[in-house]
């Protein structure tokens, strides 16, 4: 229990926790200090724009608010009972106002603007300037996402703390001194950071604007959805913008354990997608002469003899993007349907993981992160990695092992590094053992999905500890879920058939996966159900579109094992899947209902203890704990593929900003991975390569032009490409000057 | 570049957190690119201390000192600020501006010199003060101009 | 030392090369070290404290008040923050010091750093002062070689430019390689100061006083001056004096002996119009107020500062507006740009200003400049803002027929004549429509 001090506001007294930033004890005791550049999400307060102006009673000169803390005894007057108060709010309003534009009826803001709230509360209501404002240049683009209008800009730095101190990018700067002080980015290039977004929430007045929202709509036009993102595992909660049936803009809903009220551009602006030229909304049928659409019931009928057919030699792919829904349903049809037990899975996530489990803001009250695996925590889950920063920042030791971290692990080394820290007389192994709050983190593909580094913390003796645990970074952001529905919803064991009949294909990510492309190969025929043309036009038989998440009601699991609720935030341009899983089940005698309600209590009898879904809530909780269960053991480990000694390993990462719906963004173009390839300092200087040279990247008769980018960070003897650029490159290649 | 690099790294170590080196960073640097900081000078002290470009952009832009356009050869500051201009420091800036074919703020056409008014530089009880390359002479009256001009022409 | 005229700050400095570690030595330098070293650190503080040595750097707060709010048992290292930045309008006192007498600043860190515990010691030198950088590195390396540092270690930084960060927190931000804007207070720097350590923080010429403390002992130091502000100060004569220059005085001396007597009256024999006391941000005085004791509560009780004893002489060949003016282009040119007051106030009361002295005002724009003082007086987050009012604020009021033979007659009453006509300031050239309308 916190010690309790006690102050009075405007002639009310209340009590507050020590140490309780004043302008919240004041809204304790229900009096609202106004503020522009105060957000204690962005690190200490600045006390810059002077909105908050307050007399403490034995001080003399009005103090900002928003700097100080509650004191036992402390005598705060606001402006609504102290006139000098009063006085030094209507001071500030009217330098803000000196040089704010009054176009709001023209600007995004308008009406949902914190500038335009209290001047209307407390403003002067007229200027008494008389000299022409400080102008600037229309908006200009910060990047094809964002525009700034300097003009409006009164300056409160939020953009820039957020830039400097919660995304650590340092791209979005403040330059200049004094009057001639402005936002800007470096030599005017794009603000490229993952986070960009968040600024525009951010701003508290139209300074910083949506480009693509800009103009769109009004306030008063829209409606808001509360639903979750399913761009990655983190399962940001977030609320669709919507007018006339169409999706206007994607904003935070702050789940203060999750997100803290963050998003990822990827989260933020692949909305677009939804109205892709390429998108499918009616069922394609290959004939004689390709693929042509065809109507729903001639796409069912086909649907059914082709599984009928197939007398159980189906082998259905799954994505892991799907709905536990759907997967459930897709489950019921072809398992319970057809016999179809034969899938293809997303990684799951291991059970073990659940005794280890912890709300990810615990990230940031950790003294000591330990983060292993390949792949770079932002590319994985962005928002986790705002935690490790804040983290950081509050003071923890966060120890990265990777092919980039403090502690160097070449790639595929990371389940062995694992036992070495749990080896008796390791001193990191030690420290965390010591630690009172202590996570650990495995990003990276291996490991069991997350089994190896549950059994780390469970030699280390976190399931007695509530402030230790560990997370798993998946690459799919339900895959945990989906694959529980899909063995939930029949009772027999897989078995692999000889030869596939038929493939289902369920989403893009299965459709992308080489994998899955290598038994389409095999397969006889095969059914693909995605929302684009492009990526299965050539080897599919039966297309039958798909939904995209913001058409879809369902529930999906994050990462920290978080049941959470999609809801529908606009129409589909056609049948959703369970409309028509739930038809063509019924032709094979299972009763699946098409509504995502009643699929979820049937299923959640399995899995979730009968919750339902209005349990669930807008903010979902985080189930407890359970009791530690060993997970399968290591499989060996594949061996490292010799290389010679002018020959690199090639490490590819799936990138944040990539994927079919990324590609079908224009304005996401500049964020998607940089046709480079990463090479440490010494295999540069080896080669006589430096930053920016064109180089070739070769193996095995493939050659690919890259850029070449010396990371100082990075383990010798890697080469590093994102996915999207390395396409058929082998496991070891040649890095040579072009 | 790399020697750049490698100062650079020795800057750091004076400071407990090697932030601190930026300003000294960024006057090396300057001194290196011949008075002034263009895009690739500070992409270079950027690397040196792992930050970004735009950081030591927005640090060079609120000093005085930094210059983000090029400057002439030889640089003249005039002193215009109270104590100063009650000494006559107009006159110093107007002759200056006379001998040079300049307006402060500008650089001659052959690129020699650059005329800038500054404030205060802490010379008060010997205006006017003018300061020629980081070189105080206070006082310095209108009539000295044309021979320290002649001065700094000839000094290589 | 001459009882009357005691020189303690710049003692031997006309006599002899202080810059030379041998010479200092010979004027007993180091000595006061040697005494502090012996003492414990309470009892040197405990001296500085007894001495009622009262910052030199503007606000006048005691030295020894300030080092008790250093915060103990934190687990952070001490620091020590020398304030070199001098950038004031009018002082250059912190100069002659550095480049005269570099070891007894540096002799008054050693013992500083001894009485509060501190192992590192920043001097914050500013950019332009190249010369006296050079020879403080020299004086340290000297210092360094001849072992008296003891664990110390000195660090020059250089600053590049920006009269903010003359302020405490401003200068610790830039010491920190940010840009220099001043941070809220609290928590104040003693608390949480240099890289959110304990620091403290002190002008070149209040630390270049403790070896003095030190040698003649807080009583014999506390004969000099007045009781509420002991010691000498270097006063900075400038403007329209016969000689002006730096005069080292005991505090309390009235300003009419340290115009008239001191740096030979006004220059050219003319009649004296405005003293400005403590640097240009300071409250102006009427030469029926130079009577006034400089000392830091007499001269407050006048209605002005102290400040960096910084005295602007101004003659009767002056307009008063044109010199608000002027002042006011130099607090636009050097708010940092952080707080809303002090950004765009200072914009706005140069905006003014040009229009009254180019004839275009009329009566209600002098109200409205006395409303835009009010507007940012104690509003803003460091004192810059407070400091941008006191020379149009106080010049209004105590000009005011000026201000209104400028509004009334449509033009500047000097007709061309003015002392400081047509003045051409840096801001115009950083931003050349900034005052007046675009950039883009
Ligand atoms: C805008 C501004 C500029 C200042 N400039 C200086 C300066 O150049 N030198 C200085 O010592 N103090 C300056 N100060 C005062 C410092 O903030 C601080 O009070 C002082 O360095 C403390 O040292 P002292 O106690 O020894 O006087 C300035 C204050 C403000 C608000
Ligand atoms: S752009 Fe917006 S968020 Fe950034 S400083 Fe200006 S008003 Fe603040
Ligand atoms: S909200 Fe307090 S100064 Fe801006």
């Amino acid at each position: 229990m916190p010690d309790l001090v006690s102050l009075t506001v405007d002639d009310r007294v209340v009590q507050v926790p020590s140490n309780t930033g004043l302008v919240e004890a004041a809204l304790a005791a229900g009096v609202e200090i106004p503020v522009f550049c105060y957000e204690p999400r962005l690190g200490a307060p600045i006390g810059a724009c002077r909105m908050c102006l307050v007399e403490i009673e034995g001080i003399p000169k009005l103090q900002a608010g928003c700097t100080l803390t509650a004191i036992d005894g402390m005598v705060v007057r606001t402006a609504a009972t102290s006139a000098k108060a009063a006085d030094g709010q209507e001071s500030t309003l009217e330098f803000i106002l000196v040089n704010h534009p009054l176009d709001c009826p023209v600007c995004d803001k308008g009406g949902e603007c914190p500038l335009q709230d209290l001047t209307f509360r407390y403003g002067p209501g007229r200027t008494r300037m008389t000299f022409p404002k400080v102008t600037f240049d229309k908006p200009i683009p910060v990047s094809p996402l964002i525009a700034l209008d300097r003009e409006r800009c009164i300056l409160c730095y939020r953009c820039t703390r957020f830039s400097e101190e919660v995304a650590e990018d340092g791209l979005l700067i403040a330059r200049n001194r004094g009057a001639r002080s402005e936002i800007a980015t470096f030599e005017d290039e794009p603000y490229r950071s993952v986070f960009s977004g968040n600024v525009i929430e951010l701003c508290p007045v139209g300074a910083l604007t949506s480009s693509m929202y800009r103009f769109d709509a009004r306030p008063w036009e829209i409606q808001n959805v509360p639903t979750v993102c399913t761009g990655c595992a983190t399962g940001c909660n977030v609320t669709a913008t919507i007018r006339e049936g169409k999706v206007k803009r994607i904003l935070s809903r702050n789940h203060a354990e999750i997100d803290r009220g963050w998003l990822c551009d990827k989260g933020r602006f692949t909305y677009p997608h939804l109205l892709a030229r390429d998108r499918i909304t009616a069922p394609l049928q290959r004939g004689p002469k390709g693929l042509k659409e065809v109507s729903w019931d001639e796409a069912l009928d086909a649907a059914e003899e082709m599984l009928r057919e197939a007398e159980g030699a189906i082998v259905t792919a799954l994505s892991g993007s799907e709905t536990t829904e759907i997967a459930y349903a897709l489950g019921r049809l072809l398992r319970g349907g057809v016999g179809a037990h034969s899938a293809v899975l997303p990684e799951a996530t291991s059970d073990a993981l659940e005794a280890f489990r912890l709300p990810l803001s615990a990230i940031a009250e950790a003294e000591l992160v330990v983060v292993v695996g390949d792949d770079p925590v932002v590319e994985r889950a962005p928002i986790v990695d705002l935690w490790l920063k804040e983290a950081r920042r509050r003071g923890a030791e966060v120890v990265a092992c990777s092919p980039t971290g403090t502690v160097q692990v070449a790639p595929g080394g990371s389940a062995a590094f694992c036992q070495g820290i749990s080896a008796a007389g390791n001193e990191l192994g030690q420290r965390l053992r010591n630690a009172d709050r202590a996570v650990l983190v495995w990003s990276g593909p291996g490991g069991g999905g997350g089994a190896r580094i549950a059994e780390l913390a469970h030699e280390l003796g976190f399931e007695e500890k509530p402030g230790c645990g560990a997370f798993h970074l998946p690459v799919t952001p339900n895959g945990r879920a989906v694959a529980a529905a899909w063995s939930a919803s029949a009772d027999a064991d897989e078995t692999r058939p000889e030869t596939i009949s038929v493939l289902v294909v369920s989403g893009e990510d299965a459709a992308a996966d080489p994998g899955v492309r290598a038994l389409a190969e095999q397969a006889e025929r095969v059914i693909v159900v995605t929302m684009f043309h492009e990526l299965v036009g050539g080897w599919a038989d039966l297309i039958l579109p798909a939904t995209g998440a913001l058409e879809r009601d369902g529930t999906t699991m994050n990462l920290e094992g978080r049941l959470q609720r999609l809801r529908r935030a606009v129409a589909p341009p056609c049948p959703d899947e369970l409309a028509w899983i739930s038809k063509l089940a019924a032709r094979f005698d299972v009763e699946i209902s098409p509504h995502a309600s009643a699929v979820f209590a049937e299923l959640s009898e399995h899995l979730f203890q009968d919750l339902s879904m209005d349990e669930i809530g807008l903010r979902a909780a985080l189930p407890s704990r359970t009791a530690y269960e060993a997970p399968a053991p290591a499989a060996q480990p594949a061996s490292v593929p010799e290389h010679g000694a002018t020959e690199l390993r090639l490490q590819r990462y799936r990138a944040l900003i990539s994927g079919p719906a990324v590609e079908r963004v224009r304005e996401l173009e500049f964020q998607r991975p940089e046709r480079e390839v990463e090479i440490s300092a010494v295999d540069a200087r080896q080669r006589g390569i430096s930053s920016g040279d064109p180089v070739l990247v070769r193996s095995n008769g493939t050659s690919i032009e890259l850029r070449a980018r010396v990371n100082r960070r990075l383990v010798e003897g890697i080469a590093r490409v994102a996915e999207e650029h390395a396409a058929d490159l082998h496991a070891v290649v040649e890095v040579v000057k072009a | 570049m790399t020697q750049i690099y490698e100062r650079i790294q020795e800057l750091r170590r004076k400071y407990p957190q090697s932030r601190s080196a930026v300003m000294d960073a960024l006057r090396l640097a300057q001194t290196e690119h011949g008075g002034w900081l263009p895009p690739e000078a500070l992409r270079e002290v950027a690397d040196a201390l792992d930050v970004t470009p735009a950081y030591c952009h927005s640090i060079a832009s609120f000093y005085d000192m930094y210059h983000l356009e090029p400057v002439g050869k030889h640089m003249v500051e005039v002193c215009t600020n109270l104590s100063c201009a009650l000494a006559g420091a107009q006159a110093v800036l107007d002759a200056f501006a006379h001998e040079l074919g300049v307006r402060p703020g500008e650089t001659t056409d052959d690129g020699e010199m650059t005329l800038r008014a500054i404030e205060c530089a802490g010379g008060c009880g010997r205006a006017p003060v003018v300061v020629v390359d980081h070189v105080y002479h206070e006082p310095l009256r209108p009539e000295d101009v044309p021979g320290l001009l002649q001065e700094l022409r000839g000094r290589e | 030392m001459d009882a009357n005229n005691p020189i303690l700050l710049m003692a031997g400095t006309q006599e002899h090369d202080l810059t030379r570690l041998d010479e200092y030595r010979a004027v007993g330098g180091y000595k006061a070290l040697e005494r502090a070293r012996a003492l414990e650190p309470q009892a040197v503080m405990d001296e500085i404290s007894a001495a009622t040595l009262r910052g030199r750097g503007g606000a006048g707060f005691p030295m020894g008040r300030k080092a008790s709010l250093l915060a103990k048992g934190t687990g952070k290292p001490t620091y020590l923050v020398i304030n070199a930045d001098e950038s004031e309008p009018g002082a250059f006192k912190d100069r002659d010091v550095l480049r005269m007498t570099p070891h007894r600043l540096i002799e008054g860190c050693l013992i500083t750093a001894h009485g509060i515990g501190s192992k590192s010691v920043f001097i914050y030198i500013r950019g332009e002062y190249a010369h006296e950088f050079d020879v403080m590195r020299d004086a340290l390396e000297d210092a360094r070689t001849a072992g008296l540092l003891g664990g110390v270690t000195i660090v020059l930084h250089r600053g590049a430019g920006a009269y903010i960060c003359g302020e405490e927190t401003a200068l610790l931000e830039s010491l920190e390689g940010q840009r220099g804007q001043p941070r809220p207070r609290p928590p104040f720097p003693p608390v949480n100061g240099l890289y959110g350590a304990p620091t403290q923080i002190n002008n070149v010429s209040t630390i270049a006083l403790v070896p003095k403390i030190i040698e003649l002992g807080a009583a014999e130091f506390s004969k000099i001056g007045v009781p509420s502000a002991p010691g000498t100060a270097v006063f900075s004569l400038s403007g329209n004096v016969a000689e002006p220059g730096n005069y080292e005085r005991q505090l309390g001396t009235t300003l009419r002996e340290l115009i008239y007597d001191v740096a030979g009256g006004i220059a050219g024999g003319r009649e004296l119009k405005a003293v400005i006391p403590g640097g240009s941000s300071v409250p102006v005085l009427t030469p029926a107020e130079i009577d006034t004791p400089m000392d830091y509560d007499s001269i407050q009780a006048a209605g002005s500062f102290f400040g960096s004893a910084a005295i602007i002489v101004v003659d009767d060949r002056c307009c008063m507006v044109q010199l608000a003016l002027r002042a006011e282009q130099f607090y636009m040119h050097e708010s940092c740009g952080k707080c809303t007051p002090c950004r765009v106030g200072t914009r706005w009361l140069v905006q003014l200003l040009t229009k009254i002295e180019e004839g275009r005002g009329d009566r209600s724009d002098l109200d409205l400049l006395e409303g835009v003082c009010d507007r940012m007086l104690g509003k803003s987050l460091c004192a810059l803002g407070d400091f941008a009012v006191y020379p149009v604020a106080s010049y209004l009021e105590k000009y005011r027929g000026e201000f209104e033979a400028h509004v009334d007659g449509h033009g500047c009453p000097f007709g061309g004549a003015s002392s400081i006509e047509g003045t051409f300031a840096p801001s115009d050239q950083h931003a050349p429509n900034l005052a007046e309308t675009v950039h883009a």
